[in-house]
Formats: structure tokens, sequence, C-alpha cells
């Protein structure tokens, strides 16, 4: 699959943008990622116009930055402000910029045609700054195609067959009830309601809930756009007095596309229930265990189309998701190449 | 493990509030909407349009407007609306909307898609603006060089006509009772290299518009119609079969009846909007067979590619369709 330029990627955690440059990378292109004084991140192709070095390998002055092998010195811009070995900056001295933003949970860049970025707005994520809710997460770099992790996110049911210990029984209880599909022209929502039925062990300890109680629970997927993905599960409570309600996790996926083949995956897991540390101590494990093991599945299948070419493949109902996704991210690849 | 049942499909859909309502040329308002119970409202793209769902009290309306806003604006929609004494009640409607009245919005999508390249040249009759604000916002962002030419009756009854002044003398307006019609020969007399026309506006204007680049490269042009194209009756319609692929379903599609109707009686969820092969929603991708085209949304290009069909009004040409649905 090709993938959409013009696309806000989430290149880094907020976090992990500070007054150090750190290196990146997005669609192929180095990038060099720091603050200024005052907070505001810079994104910067991240090769010196002189030499081919790193200026990530380089220093911070202020808000410039400069390569410690040249002595190029680069403003916030990407304009080349000085040189060592001469007064005037030779004409027009320049290392690409990237469209920046950042909403506290993540650093945004736009790889694409530069004049669009202001007309197109990274997605909405502040459940995870919100009091409310509590959050864990990890990263990990996946040697598969942003396409590959699109497509597992867009079906949740063979969670029941890679990891027994996290699937909810909901998903093997009985048939799958029908999924509901919802678009728009960029968004891919669908979600399924299951019947009372008891929850995954580690779920009803984090909810202090007996295991062999029934509960309906709702599955939910979300296509926000190429570099952003979220689900939901919902534990609706009843007759535990207290503990009644909705009981939400959120999964949220902030994808960017390294390459065609390799992807950096941020994974976030939000609830709305036990924020106590012993929850995240028991939670935060298992997740781990469980991305790390879907990178694994995503990374084999790419090397089976590396080594055999894709191949038609054979679709059933569910995939209506998976269909209207990749419709939607096929689509904006088109528009960009015109033609 | 028993089979599930098929997938239910929809498209999104909300409560709306009108947060403005005015008027921006003789007979032309302009709305703005936002969600009633979420902040933000579904991206879009240039071109894209959205369904207005009216109770009228006798029943439902629903009519389908361009975004007119810009993509960068998440928390409403603006589309701009002619009262058009013809129209089926829709335009009367929404005319009647006011600052605070509630209605629902359904979509949106996009099937008149701005497509990158270097040179645009944009064609606009009257309402036919709309979709075009949006465009040249993105066309001139790009860096794209561009011209628009929006001819009108006259020049109030012209929408958008301060927005547009300060795009300087890239736009060319041409009101008739002063300058008389658009000048289709010169703006597309001889084809550009490079050019992508993009046209949207009353039929007469469409198929002047498609006859003049009739000349120009395939893929060119790109319209976009509110109306039905008129099409010349092909005589009596046959029966044929359907297999839909991935419902592991085959179904038959008598006379009269549409393949989107067939489906729906078949159980199978397929979304559709205008029912007459205008607004693009029940596009279905075609694996086998040969279609015989009666849209309104796709090109003779995209027509002949024979990929996709638009199965609330077109029809296979021999006996049997294969459907990915
Ligand atoms: S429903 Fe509008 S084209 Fe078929």
């Amino acid at each position: 699959m090709s993938i959409p330029r013009n696309a806000w990627y989430p290149i880094a955690a907020s976090e992990e943008v500070g007054r150090a440059p750190i290196a990146r990378r997005v669609l192929d292109v180095p990038v060099v990622l720091y603050r200024t004084t005052s907070g505001e991140p810079v994104a910067l192709e991240d090769r010196c116009a002189h030499r081919p070095v790193r200026l990530s390998d380089g220093v911070l002055e202020g808000d410039l930055i400069r390569s410690t092998y040249t002595g190029f010195t680069y403003d916030p811009a990407g304009r080349c402000v000085s040189v060592p070995t001469q007064d005037h900056v030779p004409y027009g001295a320049a290392v690409r910029c990237f469209p920046v933003q950042d909403d506290g949970s993540f650093v945004w860049v736009w790889a694409g045609e530069t004049g669009l970025a202001a007309l197109r707005t990274p997605p909405d994520t502040a459940l995870l700054r919100d009091a409310g809710w509590t959050t864990f997460g990890g990263s990990l770099d996946t040697a598969a195609g942003i396409g590959l992790l699109l497509d597992n996110f867009c079906d949740i049911t063979h969670v029941a067959q890679l990891d027994q210990d996290i699937a909810p029984p909901a998903l093997t209880a009985g048939p799958t009830p029908p999924l509901e599909v919802e678009v728009s022209e960029t968004t891919v929502r669908f979600w399924r309601r299951f019947d009372a039925s008891p929850l995954a062990p580690w779920n009803a300890q984090v909810l202090e809930l007996p295991e062999d109680a029934e509960h309906e629970q709702v599955e939910e997927g979300e296509f926000v756009g190429p570099g952003y993905w979220v689900d939901r599960w919902t534990v609706e409570v009843k007759g535990h007095d207290d503990r009644d309600g909705q009981h939400v996790f959120v999964f949220s996926h902030a994808l960017t596309p390294l390459s065609a083949t390799r992807t950096r995956h941020i994974w976030r897991v939000s609830r709305n229930f036990a924020s106590s540390a012993a929850a995240d101590g028991t939670l935060t494990p298992l997740f781990e265990a469980y991305y790390a093991r879907v990178g694994e599945v995503l990374e084999q299948m790419q090397s089976i189309l590396d080594e055999e070419g894709p191949r038609p493949e054979v679709a059933v109902a569910a995939d209506a998701a998976v269909s209207h996704v990749r419709r939607i991210v096929q689509r904006m690849v088109a528009d960009e190449l015109g033609g | 493990m028993t089979q599930s049942a098929a997938p239910l499909m929809s498209e999104f859909e909300a409560d709306a509030v009108v947060a403005a309502a005015e008027t921006v040329a003789d007979d032309v308002v302009l709305l703005t909407l936002r969600p009633a119970d979420q902040a933000h409202l579904p991206a879009w793209t240039p071109g894209a349009h959205l369904d207005l769902i009216l109770g009228d009290g006798s029943g439902e309306v629903v009519r389908q407007y361009s975004l007119c806003g810009s993509p960068a604006t998440r928390d409403s929609y603006q589309v701009a609306v002619l009262r058009t004494p013809d129209s089926r009640g829709g335009s009367e409607a929404v005319h009647r909307l006011a600052e605070g009245d509630r209605l629902r919005i359904r979509g949106p999508r996009n099937h008149f898609p701005l497509v990158s390249s270097p040179r645009y040249v944009f064609v606009a009759g009257g309402i036919g603006i709309t979709p075009m604000i949006p465009m040249i916002e993105e066309a001139d962002a790009a860096g794209a060089d561009w011209v628009l030419h929006y001819g009108g009756r006259s020049s109030d009854s012209m929408a958008f006509r301060e927005l547009l002044t300060k795009y300087g003398d890239r736009v060319h307006l041409v009101p008739q009772d002063q300058t008389g019609l658009l000048d289709l020969e010169a703006v597309l007399g001889t084809p550009a290299p490079q050019t992508l026309v993009y046209c949207c506006g009353p039929e007469p204007l469409l198929r002047a518009v498609e006859e003049r680049c009739h000349a120009w490269p395939s893929n060119s042009l790109h319209l976009e119609r509110f109306t039905p194209k008129e099409r010349a009756d092909d005589g009596d319609d046959a029966a044929f079969e359907v297999v839909l692929q991935r419902s592991g379903l085959t179904i038959q599609v008598p006379p009269g009846t549409s393949v989107f109707d067939s489906m729906r009686d078949a159980g199978v969820s397929v979304l559709g909007s205008c029912l007459e092969g205008i607004c693009g929603t029940c596009e279905q991708t075609v694996l086998e067979g040969d279609v015989d085209h009666r849209d309104s949304v796709l090109d003779e290009d995209e027509q002949a590619s024979n990929e996709c069909m638009m199965v609330c009004v077109s029809r296979a040409r021999g006996p049997r369709l294969v459907l990915d649905a």
C-alpha cells in the first residue's frame, strides 16, 4: 500500500522532545526535533546542507542548532544563519523545515505539501490529558508497513487467536454479534455490542468484580486518519452497587510511517476507573506483551509480502471496515499523485 | 462457528444547530452548522458535500449541498443554499431555517475531490461556486497556478464576491447582465498541458464545458451534478443476477427493481442517499461483469474502467455481475 504524505503524523510523544535534539524519521526522511527556549517544537530535516552529517548529533545554542562537525548553524525555520569559515552565509543555504504541532500528547509533523498543513488539523487527543482518565503506554518500531497495522486494528476478532490471556471471553462465546460500521469521507467507526458474558480475569480483577459475573460489553474501533487509531472496550456493569456504570478502556494508537515497510507505533491505554498504581502494575506487562506479539505477527506478514508479493485476499463480511479504511487511504494517495 | 450477520452500514449522522444564517447574495443563504452534542465534526476535503435532513411537516426532506467553508474549521460546517422555485421543497425549507434551529446532518462524502495538479481552471455557474471556495483555498495554499471563471445572472446574485477579491486577478467575475455569458471558447478552447478543469453549475453550463473538454486529455475534466444527467432511454430493463462475493449471496434483479433495492431485500446493508445516481453514496466495487452505467457521478473514463458502479441506478449489460459486497 502506498502511504499518504499529506497527513499529520505523530512523530514523537510530547515528553520525548526537549532541549536536547533527537533523531526521528517520517516517510524515509530523517527529522531532528528539539524545542526552542520558549518551548516551541522545531522539526528540521536531519542532514546538514554542507556535509552528510546529522544535525541531531549537534548542539543547541539558544533557539539555533549547530552541527558539531561542519559548524553550520540553523534557525528554527531551517535557514542557515552562520558558517565558521566566512562572514557571509552561502545564498539560500537551508535545510527543510516541517510544519509541526504539539498538542501536549504528541508532536505532529507534516511531511507533505507544506502549504496544505494549515488546512488540516491533527486528530483530537484530549482524552490522554484528561484528569478523569488514567493512562499508561509504550512504543515500538515495527518492521511492517502502516497499512498492515491499520488492517490489524480494523478487526479485533484475531485477539482471541493471538492471546488467550488478554482476549475477552465475549469474543469466543458464540457467534460474533453483527458489526455496525459508520463512515464519513475521512473516518470509519465500527462497533459490536456483546450480550452479557464473563470478563477476562485481568479485567474482572482491575474492576474488582467477581470473575464469573456477566456483563454487556461493547467493542468499538475508529479510524481518525492514517496516523491515528482509537479502540474502545466498554463494560456495562449492573447490579454491583457502587461499581455500576460504564467502565471504559480506550486504546489510542499513534502511527508514523518510517518507510513503506516500517512503522513507529506509540500506544496508550486509558481507563476511566481504578486509577491506582497497583492496577497499572497488573495491566502494563499484559499490554506490553500483547502489542509486542502483534508487532511480531505484522513483521511476519511484511516479510511474506516482501518475499512473495501481495495476492488477492479472500474477504469476509466483517471486512467492511477494512475495505472502507483502505478506500479512504487509497483515495488520499490517488488525489496526491494527481493525474 | 455460526455465521455472523452481515455488517450494518451507515454514514456519520448527527444533530446540528444553526449557528448563523446569513443572506450572502440574492436568494442565497449561508448556513453555519454546529454539532449539537460533540465538539468536532468529521474532517472533509474540498469538493465534499453534506446531506441536510429536514422535517417539513409532511415528512422528511433530504438535500445535498457542497461544503463551502474551510476544512481547517473542525467545529462547524458551512453550506450556501440558493432558493429555487422549482425545487421539490428542499431549498424553501432550508431558507426558513433561523439561528438556533435544529436539523440532522449526514455525511460528508466526496465524489468531486480536488486532485493534485500544477494548474487548474475552475469554472463556476451561479450557486455552483460553493465547492470551488474550498478548492481554490487549497489550490492556492499548495502553490498551484489557477484561475476561476465565475458566471452569474447579475452581480448581486453571485455569492462570495467579496471573499474572492483577495485572490486578485486570478478571479474573473462574469455577471451576465453586464458582461454576458462565460466565454467558454476563450477559457477552454485550447487544451492546456498539465491542467485540470473543475466545473460546477447548471446543467447547460456543465454540458457546454463537457463538449469543450472533448479536445482535452482524458481525465482533465472534473464536474459535479446536482440533478441527474438526462440520458437516452435504452429501452426495457432486463433481469440479471448479482453475486455478492463477501456476503456469499447470489441475488436476482428483476426488471424495474434496482440492484440497491435487491441487495437491501436480501438483507445486505448498503449505503444510499439520493437514489438517483448523483451523490455517489451507494458505490460498489465491481469484480466481474459489464455494467450499464446510468449514474451522473462517474465520468466517461471511470465508467469505461468498469471498476465500480452506483447500484441505485446502474444495471448489468449481461446476465451477471459480481460485486465486492
Ligand atoms: S445513492 Fe446516490 S448515487 Fe446511489
